[in-house]
Parts: structure tokens; sequence; C-alpha cells
């Protein structure tokens, strides 16, 4: 009850869904100024780490065009104006001064596989390669105690400028002690609560660190939550989706490099410029939807023709992200563009309440007494059922027992 | 036996009880088929020709927004009308509440007891209305929230001022249901049956009257008056 009596505090205080994409020029005027002050500020820094971006691009076979080409896409996803190219290419290239510490929690190390394991890597990607990754626990080449010497050693030299990305659910419940990590087990909420401390911010990377994702579906074994749950004193910034779109967690990185500040978020703490629409508002097969012409079952004649999935279970009427503008792999394909629906991956408890292939009207409901799962309709047919037979027994009894006026 | 007009309805109520009647059957018949299309329309017109769909959330856009207008008016007439003021019967007062058994009593006693005035409306219609007017405050309020989630970029062809007015009164439509947009839809999708169990019962409820009590009851909602015995 307290955390809905927070939750609902905070949506009145939220400045409402609207992504605003012009906000003015004295805006951007000043916006520009800061910007630059801030890559100037960063740029005469030391680099934390000796990768550039030039030189990750070289190895790629990528040659400035198409690093320029990325930096014009990435400008726009950011919703500032094209003057704004050079400066988030300049800070792509000073990227490699803002130190980050990666924490690999409760959760299948999707979002990492999703940066890493593609065999033609994005620019995207590469530009996570250059950032001063200090410490990853999936990643690197230390274990053990040295390892937490590592982490150490880059939280006191770091301290209050790295920003902490955070991979995973963290159990907090009676399970939570099956979760620990290092040579002195610490738990998992111990040890995020350790690395929040001296964090600038918090990018929680992935549904599970969001919103508890898969951990957290019914019954919830561990009692796994999202770090909003757990730090409540630092900016958290949310980037779901199962996995996080490599696209996204640049930009939001990006964002930070560009200004220091985190970008503009939604109720959920989402930011606005990969999270202010639906799905459904910008998908390739809308307008199938709107002409009422869906997939009845895989393979049929409708999905050949690219039907709406929406009777197969596809939930972008209700989810919040930029799938189907920005895709996956290079803007390749994404889920519905593959002929299957959304799963609605980056909305909480989708696990629960999304992720079935069947319409939105046909999710099944627990009874308030628990026990079995109903639909809704089988539910209400109850209801009507049971109406219909107390209307009947009543009028029954009328007919045999009534006083009718005037009768004698 | 002489029997004495009595006015229940006027032109005004009447009209809106159908209006928002044939609103009702509208709502659930394009609902239904908004969660769950249940119809195919593989006809040789290319998508955007049929608009199917669309044209089943414009429709049930409609009828929600007439429903959403009468609703206020309703709200209106409840402490405004110069006919009846339903306020007046749902205040819990030792009179009302007495009347409010009364007319349940000779509900569940099949009209073996009748202690009150039939001429005039009762408590207990007016607690069973005010149940339905709760029903569609939420439908109002958890609707509009679906709605908006269409309005995401925060425009509408009426100015910023409608999406913004919308999050503001509807956003704690999902925090009461559970956290997400689907329990909202959810809940949205299970109070279509509540209501349409109010309707059977009301619906019932008024052939029993004027089967039972004998004062022609159904004729209300068409000629606006009913008839009482003169004692």
């Amino acid at each position: 009850m307290g955390d809905r009596r927070e939750a609902l505090a905070k949506m009145f205080t939220a400045k409402g869904g609207r992504v605003n994409t012009n906000r003015g020029q004295a805006y951007y005027d000043s916006l520009m100024d800061m910007m630059n002050r801030r890559l100037l500020e960063l740029e005469a820094m030391p680099s934390a780490s000796r990768t550039s971006i030039k030189s990750v691009l070289e190895a790629e076979g990528l040659n400035r065009r198409d690093f320029m080409k990325w930096a014009s896409a990435a400008t726009a996803m950011l919703m500032l104006p094209a003057q704004f190219t050079p400066l988030v290419a300049k800070a792509a290239e000073v990227m490699n001064r803002v130190p980050i510490i990666w924490l690999e929690l409760q959760d299948c190390a999707g979002n990492s596989e999703a940066i890493l394991r593609s065999d033609a890597p994005t620019i995207d990607e590469l530009i996570l390669e250059v950032v001063s990754l200090e410490f990853n626990e999936t990643l690197m080449a230390a274990a053990g105690h040295q390892a937490e010497e590592h982490l150490e050693e880059a939280m006191k030299t770091f301290n209050g400028k790295y920003l902490c990305v955070v991979e995973g659910s963290i159990p907090v419940g009676t399970g939570k002690e099956w979760c620990t990590i290092g040579a002195r087990a610490e738990t998992f909420e111990d040890h995020l609560r350790h690395v929040a401390s001296g964090a600038a911010a918090l990018v929680a990377v992935g549904t599970c660190a969001t919103f508890g994702g898969v951990p957290a579906a019914a019954p919830n074994p561990t009692g796994a939550v999202g770090v909003q749950d757990v730090i409540k004193n630092k900016p958290v910034i949310n980037i779901p989706a199962c996995p996080a779109n490599p696209a996204n967690i640049t930009g939001t990185i990006l964002h930070f490099v560009l200004t220091g500040q985190v970008p503009e978020l939604d109720h959920l703490g989402r930011p606005k410029f990969a999270f202010g629409y639906r799905i459904h508002d910008n998908c390739e097969r809308r307008a199938h939807f709107d002409a009422g012409e869906f997939v009845e079952e895989w393979g049929d004649e409708g999905a050949k023709n690219n039907f709406c999935l929406y009777k197969m279970g596809c939930k972008g009427p209700m989810t919040f992200n930029n799938c189907s503008i920005v895709r996956y792999n290079e803007a390749v394909n994404w889920p519905i563009g593959a002929g299957h629906g959304c799963i609605g991956c980056s909305e909480p408890q989708f696990w629960d309440k999304y992720a079935y292939e069947r319409p939105m009207a046909d999710a099944r409901i627990k009874a308030p007494t628990g026990g079995v799962e109903k639909t809704v309709d089988e539910f209400g047919l109850g209801l009507l059922t049971a109406a219909g037979i107390g209307i009947g027994i009543h009028a029954a009894i009328s007919m045999a027992a009534g006083k009718k006026e005037g009768d004698a | 036996m002489a029997y004495k007009r009595v006015e229940r309805m006027t032109a005004f109520m009447r009209i809106n009880h159908w209006v928002v009647a044939i609103c009702m059957v509208a709502a659930v018949v394009t609902g239904l088929y908004i969660g769950h299309p249940y119809y195919q329309s593989l006809i040789a017109d290319p998508a955007v020709d049929k608009y199917v769909m669309a044209w089943n959330r414009w429709i049930h856009f409609i009828a929600a927004i007439i429903f959403d207008v009468s609703s206020i008016v309703v709200a209106y007439l409840y402490f405004f009308s110069r006919f009846e003021k339903p306020y007046k019967k749902l205040l819990p007062t030792p009179k009302n509440i007495m009347e409010f058994f009364l007319v349940f009593f000779n509900l569940i006693t099949f009209n073996r007891t009748k202690g009150f005035d039939s001429s005039h409306g009762d408590s207990f219609n007016a607690v069973f209305f005010f149940v339905f007017h709760l029903l569609l405050a939420w439908m109002l309020f958890s609707g509009l929230q679906l709605y908006v989630h269409g309005l995401a970029h925060g425009q509408s062809s009426i100015g910023t001022w409608w999406p913004a007015m919308l999050h503001l009164a509807t956003d704690w439509t999902v925090v009461v249901c559970g956290g997400t947009y689907m329990d909202v839809r959810i809940w949205h999708h299970m109070s279509m049956y509540f209501i349409i169990v109010w309707v059977m019962i009301h619906v019932y409820y008024q052939i029993w009257r004027t089967i039972f009590w004998q004062e022609g009851d159904i004729g209300i909602v068409i000629g606006g008056s009913k008839f009482v015995k003169e004692n």
C-alpha cells in the first residue's frame, strides 16, 4: 500500500506524457552552450581508458562517414535538432572520460549478450566498447579478491563521478541469500547499495533491473525488485526491454556525457526520447489493425500477407518503446517485422501480464480468492449466469407465491 | 377502484434513458470487438478502404463521449433537478434508510408486504441507480486512461490541454488497478460485466414491478407516468 501511495504521488508530480520535440531556439542555444562547456571540460580530463572511438572504428573497417551517419541518427533519436550532430560526434569521442561500473545481478546477462554477440557490431555497440568500463562482472579477466580490490579502487578514484549501470533484478525477499557475490558472500542488495553510494547516477538496463522482470514473475521466489525500489537517494534512469536496445543504452549514456544530467524521464523513469511512444503508434502493420485484418493462426494467409498480429497476442497498443522506429541489429528487423507480436517486454510485470500469445481480452486473471485462472470473459459469463439464475429463481417464486395487487 | 396518474420521468429524462441504453449496447458490441476482434473482415478491398477496427473504435468513443456528457448532466440533475433531486433520497437519513429496507423487503417477500408510498421515487431505487452511476464514472475514467495512451505525443486535434487534462484526471486508475496499463484494461473489461448484470436486474425489476404492483411502471420510461391507487 505504501508503494502504491508513493507511485500515486509520483504520477501527480510527473510532467505528463508529453514528448516535446521542439522547445524553441532560445532553449537549444543555451543547451548548446552548456554542452560545449561540458565537452571542453571532459576533453581536458585524462581519458580513463586507452581505447578511442577512432581506433575501434578503424579496427572494424568503418570510416568517418559511417561514424557521422551514426552521429546524425543518434542526434535525431535524442530528439535534438540537426545542428547538434557535431556535438554528439564529439561526445562519442570523449566518452572514454566517463567511468562506468557495470553490475551483473539476478538475470540471464541478455543485455550484455545483446551488445556483445552481434557478428557485425553496430556503432552503438562499438561506442559501448569505448566507454571506460572500470568494472564489469561478466567481462573482466580478474576474479575473486583481485576483482574486489579493483572495484574498490575504481570506486575510490572516480567517487561521485562514475555511472553505475545495473543489469538484473535485486532479490530482497526470503530468497535473497541464494544470490551472493564475491569472496565475502555479499548479497546482491548490499553489493548494489555499496556501489551505488559513490555513483553520480544509476542506469538500470533491461527489464529485470528496472521492474524486476522475469525473476519477479509470479510467484517471485526471491522477492526480486528493480533498482529504483532499492536505491532511493540517487537518480535512476530506467532502460527496460528484454534485452534493452543498445541504441537506447548508448543514447542515455551519450545524453549524460553531453549534459552531465539525466535525460527527461516519463513516470516510470524511462527516457522519453526512447519510451515516449507506443510500439503501436509507429508500427508498420498499423494499417492492418485499423482495417481489422488480423493473423488468425501462425502461418495462415494473413501471416503471409503481414497482417496485424493483435489477435496472436501483440501487446504493441499497450507498450511504450521505440522498437518500431529504431529496430534491432542496425535496424535490420524487430519482433513484429519477423512475424511475432510484441510481448510488452518494456512494461512493468510484463511476464505475468503481457507475455501471452492471446488477444488482450483473453488475459487470464486470478479470482480474488486465488485458485483457477480465468479470462475476464469466462469470469463475466459466470457472473451473468449467476445473475440470470438469481432472477429466474425470484421470478419463479414470485409466480408461485407472490402477491399480485388486486388479487384476492 | 380509482387510479391516479403520477408523472415520474420528464421528457428529457426519458430521452436520456434511451440515448444511454443505445450507447451502452453500441459500447458493449464494439468494446468486445476491440478487446478480441470476433469477426473477420476478409473482403477484397485493400486495408485502407475497410477500416473495420477503426470504425469499431470510432463508434466506441462516440458512444463513450455521449455517455460521459449524459453522466455529467445526470450528476448535475442529482442536485439541481427541478423535478426530483435524487441526492435527497441518497442521504442516509433514518427516513431514507427505513424506505430503502421497506422497498427491499417488498422485493424479497415477493410483494407480500408493501409498506411504502410507490407514487414517487424511493430510496432503494436511488441507491440502485447510484451504483450504476458509480460504474459509469469508473468506465469513464478507466476508458479515458486507455484512450490517452494513443495520444502519447501529447498532441491532439484540439490542443495539448486535452491529453494533459486526461493524464491528470485518469492516471490514478493505473495505480488503483495494480500498476500496469494491462490492469486498467482488464478492469475496464470486467466492469462491463458488472454493468450488464446491473442492466439485467434493472430490466427484470421494472417488469416485475409492473406485473406485481399493477401500477403500470413499465410505461414510465415511454410515457413518463404511472398510475397509483387512490385511497
